[in-house]
């Protein structure tokens, strides 16, 4: 018989004894983490990847941030193309007494001109395609307005002086670019109506677009045109997405990636120990096998084939399992991916079962093909092949194939080696304290050794499933407790009376009606700071490219425009740790005051000039001051300040923030009536907004984590196998000292308590510390450790280690005593 | 005493009646399978017979459930046995402090110092099994069944895993605490010497004691 065939049948035949159920159920956790992740990264990039020509809205784009000149939207119709502009901002709509942050969009008649519009007209209600855009005087809003703005479909919606009915609800936007993690609800109307609006003002903050499609000659003919007319033109194709957004999600996946690796170390823990035992109750038969005749090669090839049907059946369940999980994890991403996700690719599956093949092979394989070398002389004499499975092979094989795995999962080199450095070296902390601990009672065993009981009998199990255990509660633990402390930290941190509201986009002409506005309706007396828009373009006389600098967010600093102010005074939370602040007397000297953090990202110290480009002028001055400021007082702060002659002339819009206290929503409805183009940002809401996607995404992570634990359990079931038979030995051997099962079902009991008490505690305890040592340097938060972790840890801990090892040895206490006497071997 | 087993009822032991008084040492010889152990077992509350009965201590603890009995052994029964089953993750003074912690005895580590002192291994309480030679395992299990003062003390081949020499001293030992102390000693054991040391001698063949 071929050997596939045979191991088959051996395979069936050790399936039904019960024999292979963890090395199983460890093989599919490891492939269900890694194929969910699959899943989703994969249906994810698809949906970013595929309708790349939808996702931009058209086969060419231009983008600018002032409106499009007529002539560029004439002169591609002459090339035979079709157009369509759009705009879109921040802006604040009223609903009745509400008012709510928006994402604002205005587009011409033909929109969309790749890919349609998925609109429902209720809640619940059936899709319908649509590829035209609202009509004049209607607007369509993203469902999730209707409770935010406690308002119903046809309801009046205010969008800055014009009054829009509320039409239908947007389910799908193709170009909604970006269209992940956007914070504002979406709020789409006819171009017609824009100007009506007021909010179109000198400095809004609009993003303009005309949108390309038609024949790929003409594009090509228009795209030369416009490069040699317009060469400050920003022409995008189709692929070419937003940078900041797909790095995000990039690295959302490859941080995913390696959580599940995490599962897949416990997990290959179990199957290590699993394989070993499964391989130690083989020497037997295949001792046999070779005494009628099997030779070495003969052994190897059934055992090879025994692993690759096992990987092949596990990795069919646990993709499968993979699937249901991903779907969890879309589910509680929902918010925050498109409708129509593309549809589920087989690849992960096929991912996964690669996973598992290498999982078994690295993991089992070099245990089980010492079993070649089994003697068949072990028929005669029971001793020999009883050190057989002996050596250290298996372990630098595992940990080579985790380091391929890890590799093949962050997709770098360095980046692998960083986090199989820091997995291992977690491991081997927490290994060493649950070392110590377990060790250190068996010194100290004053009291009962048999209140003690196996946690001292076999220390070297116990730190094992502690740790395997431990691993899996402390990422738990992290995600929930220490992420809720975290969070109520920073929040405890904030004076309740600083501003709640920013106001954006004031003109210069509303600055004193919206002073005496706030002093009269919300009695507090704002300053209003300047703001103008500028883009920096040189450094001490030479021009500066975004590319000068490695850095992602200093690049983007550089590219885009950003923040300027101009004051006399300096700011109360602002201060001056390096140069002089403005001297009045040197008022028509022109001068910069950097903020410190953006001075180190640039590169610039004082004595430095600066060149930005305001409104097509540009504007140099000497760096005078660094300073330092003090950002959570959410005053208006800016990153660089001129003095106040500098920036004299350039288009200037005003800002400024204030408290409003709680239930005086009203006040803000009214100002936006009374100041249509004005922006008010509700902090608050905004801090929401970041705790939910904080909660959301950390409970995907949370899935992981489970994943780990549910391995760190079968870690402990793998230790409870494998000590089945001295555990049953012991019991026949204290039954015949005169104990009753119930006394040793209470020993066994406080064992697992203990144990899991143990693992929980030093699991609270390493969340804490890992809480306490990120808070400081990640988050420049205050963190106080809570006393509460470990005892919460070691509760949990507690419960599931004893529930899972009552389960496990509830049929080790039925050994008869007699088993001393028949198998004296044992 | 019948067994069932796969080709039907196993009659084992056939019309066997055997009593032991106390202070009497008695060994059980007999070939290989003919049921020594199973009889040790049978005496010992480990197991019970499908028929008849089995008095310990003016108890019939045929009568008795499993917990029941495991009480009695643990009052009555000191145990040795031939694979000396020690505990390997205990020490030589916890392996004797099992049995005295299982009954909730007080003392337990000063008794079980002295048990060992008693059997010549005071001077090596904190070895662990593997630090151990096997007559000085066999000794360890012996303190550990003498630890609780049974009246009773059944050994299964008690010498069958030692050389000559220690089979000798181990012997010796147990009849020594036969004598001074009045504890019943049961041997099971298919050495002719060391039954011949033994008040009685039972053979054990086809079902039937022989001497009984």
């Amino acid at each position: 018989m071929s050997a596939w065939r045979q191991a088959l049948r051996l395979l069936w035949r050790d399936g039904r004894a019960g024999e292979l159920r963890l090395l199983l159920a460890a093989v599919i956790i490891a492939v269900a983490a890694v194929s969910g992740v699959a899943w989703l990264a994969d249906r994810v990039s698809q949906a970013t990847d595929v309708r790349a020509a939808e996702l931009l809205g058209g086969d060419r784009v231009v983008r600018s941030n002032d409106p499009i000149p007529e002539e560029w939207v004439e002169r591609a119709r002459d090339y035979g193309l079709q157009t369509v502009r759009s705009a879109e901002f921040p802006s604040v709509v009223v609903a009745g007494d509400y008012t709510q942050l928006v994402s604002l969009k205005a587009v011409e008649s033909g929109y969309p001109l790749r890919g349609s519009l998925q609109l429902r007209d209720e809640p619940e209600g059936p899709l319908s395609a649509v590829q035209q855009p609202p009509e004049p005087g209607a607007a369509w809003i993203a469902p999730r307005l209707l409770p935010l703005l406690e308002m119903d479909l046809g309801d009046t919606l205010e969008v800055g002086a014009r009054a829009l009915g509320t039409e239908r609800l947007i389910a799908l936007e193709p170009d909604r670019g970006g269209g992940f993690f956007n914070l504002a609800p979406r709020v789409l109307i006819h171009w017609d109506d824009l100007e009506g609006t007021g909010l179109v003002q000198e400095g809004s903050r609009i993003r303009y677009r005309l949108m390309l499609a038609g024949e790929p000659a003409d594009l090509a003919r228009y795209e030369a045109w416009l490069t040699d007319h317009a060469p400050e033109a920003e022409l995008q194709a189709p692929g070419e997405g937003d940078p900041a957004l797909s790095s995000v999600m990039e690295q959302a996946q490859r941080f995913l990636g390696l959580a599940a690796l995490l599962t897949v170390v416990v997990a290959g823990v179990a199957i290590l120990l699993t394989a070993r035992h499964y391989a130690s109750r083989q020497i037997d038969r295949i001792a046999i096998m070779r005494c009628l005749g099997a030779t070495q090669r003969q052994v190897t090839a059934i055992l090879t084939w025994k692993l690759l049907w096992l990987g092949l059946l596990a990795g069919l369940i646990g993709t499968a399992l993979g699937y249901g999980l991903h779907l969890g994890m879309v589910a509680l991403l929902a918010d925050y991916l498109p409708d129509d996700l593309a549809g589920a690719g087989p690849l992960p599956a096929l991912t996964g079962t690669l996973v598992a093949l290498s999982a078994l092979l690295g993991f089992a394989l070099p245990s089980l093909l010492r079993l070649r070398d089994v003697p068949p002389l072990r028929v005669l004499r029971r001793d020999a092949g009883s050190g057989v499975l002996r050596g250290w092979l298996p372990y630098p094989v595992a940990l080579a194939v985790i380091f391929g795995l890890m590799w093949w999962q962050g997709g770098d080199l360095r980046l692998a080696a960083a986090v199989f450095g820091a997995v291992m070296a977690g491991l081997a902390a927490l290994g060493a304290i649950a070392a110590a601990v377990v060790y250190g009672l068996r010194r100290t065993r004053r009291a009962r050794i048999t209140t003690l009981s196996g946690l001292v009998r076999r220390p070297a199990t116990a730190t094992l499933q502690i740790v395997a255990v431990g691993l899996g509660l402390t990422a738990l633990l992290l995600l929930s407790v220490v992420r809720e402390d975290l969070l109520a930290t920073w929040e405890r941190g904030v004076d309740p009376e600083a501003p709640n509201y920013f106001l954006i986009n004031v003109q210069p002409d509303e600055v004193d009606e919206l002073e005496r506005f706030l002093a009269d309706r919300a009695g507090v007396s704002a300053e209003l700071y300047p703001m103008i828009r500028g883009r920096l373009v040189g450094m001490n006389g030479e021009a500066l490219d975004p590319e000068d600098y490695a850095e992602p967010r200093t690049r983007r600093l550089v590219a885009r425009e950003f923040n300027l102010s101009h004051t006399d005074n300096l700011p109360d939370d602002n201060r001056v740790i390096s140069g002089r602040w403005f001297d009045e007397r040197q008022a028509d000297h022109p001068q910069w005051s950097v903020e410190e953090d953006i001075a180190q990202r640039i590169g610039v110290d004082v004595g430095d000039t600066l060149t930005y480009r305001i409104g097509g002028r540009e504007v140099t001055g000497e760096v005078s001051s660094i300073r330092r400021v003090q950002w959570d007082s959410f005053n208006a702060n800016f990153f660089v300040i001129g003095n106040p002659g500098l920036l004299e002339g350039a288009p200037t819009t005003y800002i400024t923030s204030f408290h409003l206290p709680e239930g005086e929503a009203r006040v803000i409805a009214d100002l936006v009536r009374q100041f249509p183009s004005v922006t008010p940002v509700d902090l608050g809401a905004i801090l929401e907004a970041v705790r939910d996607i904080i909660r959301q995404g950390s409970r995907v992570v949370e899935l992981m984590a489970t994943l780990t634990l549910v391995a760190g359990v079968l870690v402990l079931l793998a230790a409870l196998q494998i000590t089945g038979d001295q555990r049953r030995f012991e019991t026949a051997l204290m039954r015949s000292l005169g104990a009753s099962r119930a006394h040793i079902r209470r020993m066994a009991r406080r064992e697992f308590l203990l144990l899991g008490a143990l693992s929980g505690g030093l699991a609270g305890l390493a969340a804490g510390l890992a809480g306490w040592g990120a808070a400081g340097p990640l988050f420049e938060l205050d963190y106080q450790f809570n006393p509460w972790l470990p005892a919460l840890g070691a509760a949990g801990g507690a419960v599931l280690v004893w529930a899972a090892g009552a389960l496990a040895t509830h049929d080790h206490y039925r050994q008869s005593p007699m088993t001393l006497l028949r198998d004296p071997d044992d | 005493m019948r067994f069932s087993g796969p080709d039907g009822e196993i009659r084992l032991f056939d019309g066997l009646d055997l009593s032991i008084t106390r202070g009497e040492s008695v060994a059980i010889l007999g070939a290989s399978g003919s049921g020594k152990s199973t009889l040790l077992g049978l005496l010992a509350g480990l197991d019970v017979p499908t028929g008849g009965r089995v008095w310990l201590a003016d108890q019939e603890i045929t009568a008795l459930d499993e917990d029941q009995r495991a009480r009695v052994r643990g009052e009555h029964l000191g145990f040795i046995f031939q694979a000396f089953h020690l505990l390997g993750g205990l020490n030589a003074l916890e392996n004797v402090m099992l049995p005295l912690e299982l009954a909730g005895g007080a003392r337990a580590r000063a008794r079980a110092g002295e048990a060992l002192a008693r059997v010549g291994l005071g001077g090596r309480l904190h070895h662990y099994p593997r630090q151990l030679s096997g007559g000085e395992q066999q000794r360890v299990a012996i303190a550990r069944a003498l630890v609780t003062e049974p009246s009773l003390l059944m050994g299964d081949e008690p010498t069958g895993n030692l050389d000559r020499r220690t089979g000798e001293q181990v012997a010796d030992l147990l009849f020594r605490i036969n004598r001074e102390q009045g504890t019943t000693l049961v041997l099971v054991t298919h050495d002719p010497d060391l039954g011949e040391r033994c008040d009685r001698v039972l053979h054990l063949a086809d079902g039937r004691l022989e001497g009984a």
